[in-house]
């Protein structure tokens, strides 16, 4: 037997009140998704440039990226870059998904298709997050030994900028629409249905 | 659906790349942004005379917690979003238009509330305000746009192709028989 479609407050009101504990599930067992997440994308960097990170480390929910990339920060020392990503930063769009489907319903193998789904985004976010330190942040010196020029800083600046502006929010929705074009047709017509016609 | 997914895409990119050109972010976003701290610090001083904003800060004179409106917090991209989604989805110009002024208002109207409770939040606990600022409030933002969208489809004339009944489906029958 399937849920009667909610109206619109009510699907939004049940959103509301599991994005909470969402955000608390999501949280507290980000040590986790974060590492999958992080795996991926430290594929994505070396298909983009293969070779600058030779490990990824995770003491604690940050992902440390060490990298073949020297630096000197006093004269005569030498040492090797491992930028930092805040993986949260770019997985939130988790918690916020799940809020959806279980507002609207959804059965639990599309909230498990859905939060696969969201992890190559995810990866983006976190991949373009240290390609945008070692191509742009950190300057000239470091872009240059990364073998990252021109086009590719402007791409990398492009990259970051969806991963951290577009992605975390929006991949979440999209998602949620496209598993949920029923619930969404229903809904816009039990709205209509309450809505008195005009005369 | 199809169409309507590779329209919104790529108005969305076209829309986010000519943002962050700096033609744009000087004659559209840097502006904003500054009418949005004075905006907020207006707001504000309605029941806390101790706010001043200069450019896009927004400071407290009582302790100097200041915050900064930057890229994200501005409603620019929650507002590309919805302008992408509403110039993709067919219906009538007019009501494209009229969408996508009143969404916008609807839009800015909450991160209006977002930069003010923020401006709070981070005076009483950094904590919570990065958690707020983070993750929640960028959550909440997209919801509103999402809500907006769902709204003013269910309002477009029935000559529209959004309210165009669709195909019948069993499912549909199953759930519309369950409805109350």
């Amino acid at each position: 037997m399937m849920a009667a479609t909610p109206t619109l407050g009510k699907f939004v009101l049940r959103t509301l009140l599991w994005l909470p504990p969402c955000l608390a599930a999501w949280y507290f067992s980000a040590h986790y998704h974060a590492a999958v997440a992080g795996a991926l994308a430290h594929l994505l960097v070396d298909w983009f440039n293969p070779g600058i990170v030779s490990a990824l480390e995770q003491p604690g929910i940050d992902l440390v990226f060490v990298t073949t990339l020297e630096v000197h920060p006093e004269p005569g020392r030498t040492g090797l870059l491992v930028p930092e990503v805040n993986p949260l930063l770019y997985t939130y769009g988790l918690a916020f998904f799940v809020a959806l489907m279980l507002a609207a319903g959804a059965k639990w193998w599309k909230i498990l298709v859905g939060a696969v789904a969201l992890l190559p985004f995810q990866s983006w976010g976190i991949a373009f997050d240290l390609l945008v330190q070692v191509g742009v942040k950190l300057g000239p010196d470091v872009a240059a030994q990364a073998g990252l020029f021109g086009w590719q800083r402007e791409a990398i600046a492009l990259g970051y900028q969806i991963g951290n502006l577009i992605f975390p929010s929006l991949i979440p929705v999209v998602l949620w629409a496209g598993f949920s074009r029923l619930f969404i047709e229903n809904l816009l017509r039990s709205q209509a249905r309450n809505t008195p016609a005009h005369p | 659906m199809l169409r309507f997914f590779i329209l919104f895409v790529v108005i969305l990119v076209t829309l986010f790349a000519a943002e962050l050109t700096q033609p744009v972010q000087s004659a559209v976003v840097l502006p904003w942004t500054e009418a949005l701290a004075r905006i907020s610090a207006g707001l504000i001083t309605l029941f806390d005379s101790n706010v001043v904003a200069f450019g896009k800060i927004l400071q407290s004179t009582t302790n100097g917690f200041a915050v900064s409106i930057e890229a994200g917090c501005n409603g620019i991209e929650a507002a590309v979003v919805l302008i992408a989604a509403m110039l993709a989805f067919p219906a009538p110009w007019k009501h494209r238009v009229i969408g996508i002024l009143v969404g916008l208002s609807a839009v800015q109207v909450l991160n209006i509330v977002r930069v003010i409770s923020l401006f709070y939040l981070g005076q009483w606990n950094m904590k919570v305000f990065e958690w707020a600022h983070l993750y929640l409030w960028q959550a909440l933002i997209m919801l509103d746009v999402l809500i907006v969208w769902l709204v003013w489809i269910r309002m477009l004339p029935p000559s529209s192709p959004a309210d165009s009944p669709p195909p019948p489906s069993a499912d549909a029958g199953v759930q519309h028989a369950t409805a109350p």
